[in-house]
């Protein structure tokens, strides 16, 4: 069994592998962390913006903490290249740390629109801490701001930036808004729900160039008049960051190639998060699943796996939710696919929707919208992760679903769901509370 | 009834009358509203309301809502409940979509998330139960719905509301 872990990457999927190895370990090992920021929960950062948290809320692990886990810490690091044959990595100070296993978990980063004006004074990412006291310094009561990109990660933040008393305008270059996340029936509704809580949208907008404008940012547009406002966050996506990985010998496609252990091509070396492509849980495919619960188990089956136990993952579930003006958006599985056989109801009034979606009898994807304050939606949000996860045969329901796709307790509940997910765990054992991590004596 | 740690909420569905008195001591307890859309206890109708039963959280194994909470505001109190400690929970939601049993609720005016706590070991909807069709038990817990449910479900899958 390993006695030296290296965890590269101090993010979600880092910090549960470390928990987890110390959960499961027979004997003490040593772990090394290297990360490149204070471990911190980006989940938070919207929460942290708006002001309903402190900064000191947003950390997932203290040096304290660190300590007491027994873990050696190198913040403010960066490995700049892994040597899989020598088992070692190398630090931008230029320390060498050897391992008997490894784990790469150093996630994604934010990417700018490509346009000119892009990096300039006033223009930001919502990404990092770093990122997030920029754009909270700038924000005021009044303040114009132009989120770039209509996404899930700019949605994260729009109740944020509403809260701050700043007039928000969103623009997209797609002729939707959230198009990673639910389909054109649900995008309609989102916006209609957004026009009426006064929040601009502006889609079908290819941005040209970004210019100051008397202090203040103006944004030209390839069609269409200018924008002129006081702030603008970039919220155009994000990329694996893998560049480091370069000839060490990992296999990488769209990001790590992952077994059903979190192993990668080399069996010391370990991935999980937003950098490892592994197993789909719908589709059985490879994928990168960019998504904080996929980090999370990822992270605690690596971890798992690195203290020698034998624990196989089933794959990751895409899920997402997002609340707008109280409007509650959540997408589940292989909502997008469009060769599923599909059936959706609205209610355009509440505004509520669901989309089903299905192969053969098990339900296989899943968009719901509905108010936040309605405890039923919130009870189906539930379910529907629940149907889509345990694949249970829905043969009885599924007519009845398809007629009353807003109906979906009973047929949770008369599908026996509950007794298919009841012997489910991600570890093979039951959860232990956060507060449980053994520590260093 | 002694309560030890390892007690759950058995629902016996066939007792259920739906008089909704769990919901008002749950939201009472939960919140101190007697306000059933605050009730982490949901009694749901079958058949067309002739007949009910009690749903909430069965305190799963795998604890799905607290391993997904990103800042450890999921626990498990002395009386072996997954437990939302609030003061660390932001509302994020997370664990609203973790949770595949749709037990895992949001407040909109406190902005945290709630869930079945057991009460801390003295579970209010039990207590409340005027047919013990809610019972406080050191069993394992189990789908006590599943085969009621699918019995009743009969009649509105033929159409017949």
């Amino acid at each position: 069994m390993a006695t030296r872990h290296v965890v590269i990457g101090g993010g979600t999927a880092g910090m549960n592998a470390i928990r987890t190895i110390r959960e499961e370990e027979a004997a003490r090992s040593e772990i090394t962390l290297v990360s490149a920021e204070k471990p911190y929960s980006r989940m938070v950062l919207p929460y942290y913006l708006d002001r309903s948290i402190a900064e000191s809320h947003v950390f997932t692990a203290t040096p304290r903490v660190l300590a007491d886990w027994g873990v050696k810490a190198h913040l403010g690091r960066r490995v700049t290249a892994l040597d899989a044959k020598a088992n070692a990595c190398t630090l931008d100070d230029g320390t060498t740390l050897e391992y008997d296993d490894c784990l790469i978990a150093t996630g994604s980063s934010a990417v700018r629109a490509p346009v000119p004006g892009a990096d300039g004074r006033g223009v930001h990412s919502f990404w990092t801490l770093d990122e997030a006291r920029a754009v909270l310094a700038e924000i005021a009561p009044g303040s114009h701001v132009v989120m770039v990109g209509a996404g899930f990660i700019a949605f994260t933040i729009l109740n944020s930036i509403l809260a701050l008393g700043a007039k928000l305008t969103i623009v997209e270059m797609e002729p939707r808004i959230l198009p990673r996340m639910i389909d054109d029936a649900g995008a309609t509704l989102v916006e209609g729900w957004l026009a009426k809580h006064g929040v601009a949208i502006r889609t079908g907008a290819r941005l040209a160039t970004i210019e100051d404008a008397k202090g203040r940012k103006r944004l030209r547009f390839a069609a269409g008049g200018d924008i002129v406002c006081d702030v603008v966050i970039m919220a155009t996506g994000i990329k694996t960051n893998l560049e480091w990985l370069k000839g060490s010998g990992v296999t990488i496609n769209r990001g790590v190639i992952v077994d059903d252990h979190l192993r990668s091509s080399v069996p010391n070396v370990y991935a999980a998060g937003d950098i490892a492509e592994g197993r789909d849980l719908i589709t059985g495919e490879p994928a990168v699943h960019a998504i904080e619960p996929t980090a999370q188990e990822h992270g605690r089956v690596a971890g798992a796996n690195m203290a020698g136990k034998d624990v196989r993952y089933r794959g990751s579930l895409i899920i997402n939710i997002v609340e707008v003006c109280h409007l509650d958006v959540a997408s589940f599985g292989a909502w997008d696919e469009a060769k599923a056989e599909a059936a959706s109801g609205v209610k355009p009034d509440r505004p509520a929707y669901r989309k089903l979606l299905w192969r053969g009898d098990r339900l296989t994807g899943a968009i719901i919208l509905g108010p936040s304050s309605d405890i039923w939606t919130t009870n189906d949000v539930g379910m529907l992760k629940g149907l889509v996860q345990s694949g249970v045969s829905l043969a009885r329901f599924k007519a009845y679903l398809k007629r009353n796709p807003f109906d979906i307790k009973p047929a949770f509940i008369a599908s026996k769901t509950t007794s298919a997910l009841l012997p489910e765990t991600i570890l093979g054992r039951p959860s232990k509370a956060p507060g449980n991590t053994p520590v260093a004596v | 009834m002694l309560a030890t740690a390892t007690n759950v909420l058995r629902i016996h569905p066939e007792k259920c009358t739906g008089c909704l008195r769990c919901e008002l001591a749950c939201s009472y307890m939960q919140t101190g509203t007697f306000h059933p859309a605050k009730s982490v206890i949901r009694v749901s109708p079958f058949e067309g309301h002739t007949s009910y039963a009690p749903y909430t959280c069965t305190q799963c194994a795998e604890g799905w809502c607290m391993t997904a909470c990103p800042v450890g505001a999921i626990t498990i109190n002395a009386a072996g409940a997954k437990d939302v400690l609030d003061d660390t929970c932001v509302g994020c939601k997370l664990c609203t979509i973790a949770c595949p049993y749709g037990t895992m609720f949001y407040d909109p005016d406190t902005r945290k998330a709630f869930k079945c706590n057991l009460c801390g070991g003295a579970p209010a909807c039990a207590e409340a139960c005027p047919t013990a069709a809610i019972t406080y038990e050191g069993t394992a817990t189990e789908d006590w719905l599943g085969e009621f449910a699918r019995v009743r479900s009969a009649r509105v899958l033929a159409g017949v509301r």
